[in-house]
């Protein structure tokens, strides 16, 4: 209702048809973009001061989302222009290089623990929180491909639009921040003793 | 055309071609990135080659791992309830929402 408003304004309907269309489209990914913010900023609070500005800048440029395509895509893209304008010095500078180096390298990775025998671990421990960590540790901007496609499971097509790069960009970085997590992980299974132990 | 680093480090594993092209391509292809035929080429080579499945499997369990991360977070409702004023200020008239949807 627009007694929610305030008083001190008359809405037109042009204002509820916008409140109501926001409300609609943007408010329930409320929860998704706050997942999003908190994967990019590691920190609650930076979270919670980067989904407010999400949520305002949504809400002051309505006008330019276009009805019926992917409001958590379009949010998701305020959402990270938004961490990244507040890590402003850390704005990434990486030379985009062959994805398909990386994809080799982790066979590489992979080779190495066949040979020791912890090939499996995937299968066998839950590594979730190691990942957690792994996924911490990475650098911007191959969490963020990382992020939106392997966890949020948006298309390379819809990760390139949050991304605001080319898919083949989407690509060498989601390639390369698989591959440095896999050299993590295999760190953390030779930390935990796996070696030998899978008997392959 | 195939980088030089990502062709020598070919070369260094000793692979055959159809390993080689499986190892180069399994993210494209387990990614849905690749044309039909280049993945009935690969799913050809991969079912007879055990070494190529074994490779298959681990990269499917990460893959499934990573998606496993995906939690059921909830804005707090601290946010929302500074989300909301925050809205509310700029004349919105659904604010109110934010806040009524953590009781949801």
């Amino acid at each position: 209702m627009t007694a929610d408003a305030g008083p001190q304004e008359v809405r037109s309907a042009s204002d509820v048809a916008r409140d109501a269309a926001f409300e609609r489209d943007a408010l329930p990914w409320l929860d998704d973009v706050y997942r999003f913010a908190l994967s990019l900023t590691r920190e609650e609070s930076d979270a919670d001061d980067v989904v407010q500005e999400t949520f305002l800048r949504a809400y002051r440029s309505w006008h330019t989302f276009i009805p019926g395509t992917d409001c958590r895509r379009w949010l998701f893209t305020i959402c990270r222009n938004v961490f990244l304008r507040s890590r402003e010095r850390q704005r990434p500078t990486v030379d985009l290089e062959d994805g398909e180096q990386d994809a080799v390298a982790a066979g590489s990775v992979y080779a190495a623990a066949r040979e020791k025998g912890y090939d499996d671990i995937y299968a066998r421990l839950d590594l979730a929180p190691a990942l957690r960590d792994a996924l911490d540790d990475l650098a911007e901007p191959f969490r963020s491909a990382v992020i939106l496609v392997d966890v949020e499971d948006l298309s390379y097509e819809s990760a390139a639009e949050v991304m605001g790069v080319p898919i083949g960009t989407v690509r060498s970085r989601l390639f390369r921040g698989r591959r440095l997590l896999q050299e993590k992980l295999a760190t953390v299974a030779e930390d935990l003793g796996f070696l030998g132990a899978a008997g392959v | 055309m195939m980088s030089a680093p990502a062709r020598s480090k070919l070369q260094e594993l000793g692979l055959s071609a159809s390993c080689a092209e499986v190892l180069t391509h399994l993210w494209d292809y387990l990614d849905e990135q690749i044309t039909p035929t280049s993945a009935e080429r690969l799913q050809a080579h991969i079912a007879t080659c055990a070494q190529c499945r074994q490779y298959e499997d681990y990269q499917e369990c990460f893959l499934r791992a990573m998606a496993g991360l995906k939690q059921e977070l909830s804005a707090p409702s601290s946010l929302r309830e500074r989300l909301a004023a925050r809205l509310k200020g700029q004349g919105c008239g659904c604010w109110d929402k934010v806040r009524r949807e953590q009781q949801l």
